[in-house]
């Protein structure tokens, strides 16, 4: 079975899908819709807060997939089931844990369909969020796993180095 | 061209700053691009007093990696 801190959310249309260990913290969901997704609240995804569109629509831009969505009319029994569980035990995302105030949003700063070089976004008070073409040497000099996008910490203190895992709202990280 | 035109390199220094090089731009969180040719070097540390720069405070305030 899939990961404990899997939680899933639905208004009765379509259910989102949580899974906490695809997050990188590129923050694209709460910047886009503070009203469905607040990580300074419980449970952190309102499923009332916006249309069913719009919610599908923000969850589509996540780059990780670590927010993704489903009709309910095509849920699996097992992912029925489990949604039925989570309306009893209220949910407690770990990685995401404290207050947000007023997310930031960065402009698109031009056409993103050409090439163009390699976006490297200070979040404030987060990590460092890069996207484009890039490669990662880590401190041993080998390079690391390529990906599209990805966030490096920013305050010194998460535990899977040298990423963001959410630790800066823990200790309170300030720009 | 230094390296492949449509790549950034990122390293990680032990201990120390993210180095950006190649083809890339750095963003602040008001949109702004702060700069766009490297070598830069951006703090890991948490402790700069120059950010997103470094300035060294990893030396002194034993940031670990």
């Amino acid at each position: 079975m899939g990961d404990p801190r899997n939680r899933q959310y639905t208004n009765g249309e379509i259910t989102v899908f949580w899974i906490p260990s695809k997050c990188i913290h590129a923050t694209t969901c709460f910047r886009e819709l503070i009203e469905v997704f607040n990580p300074g609240r419980r449970p952190w995804v309102n499923m009332e807060g916006a249309p069913t569109r719009r919610i599908s629509e923000v969850v589509n831009k996540c780059p990780t997939q670590a927010i993704i969505w489903k009709h309910n009319s095509d849920l699996t029994s097992e992912e029925l089931a489990s949604q039925r569980h989570i309306t009893k035990n209220e949910e407690n995302p770990e990685t995401i844990t404290e207050n947000i105030t007023q997310p930031e949003k960065p402009e698109i700063v031009e056409n993103s369909t050409r090439v163009k070089p390699a976006n490297i976004r200070i979040m404030k008070d987060g990590p460092i969020v890069v996207e484009g073409k890039f490669k990662v040497i880590g401190a041993d000099n080998r390079e690391l796993k390529p990906t599209q996008m990805t966030s490096f910490c920013r305050c010194g203190d998460s535990r899977s180095m040298p990423y963001c895992d959410g630790t800066h709202r823990k200790v309170g990280f300030t720009d | 061209m230094a390296m492949d035109d449509n790549n950034a390199l990122l390293k990680v220094f032990a201990n120390g700053p993210l180095e950006v090089s190649g083809s890339f731009r750095v963003v602040n969180f008001a949109g702004k691009i702060i700069v766009n040719e490297g070598p830069v070097y951006l703090c890991r540390c948490g402790g700069s007093s120059n950010k997103p720069f470094c300035d060294g405070t990893h030396k002194s305030n034993g940031f670990p990696d």
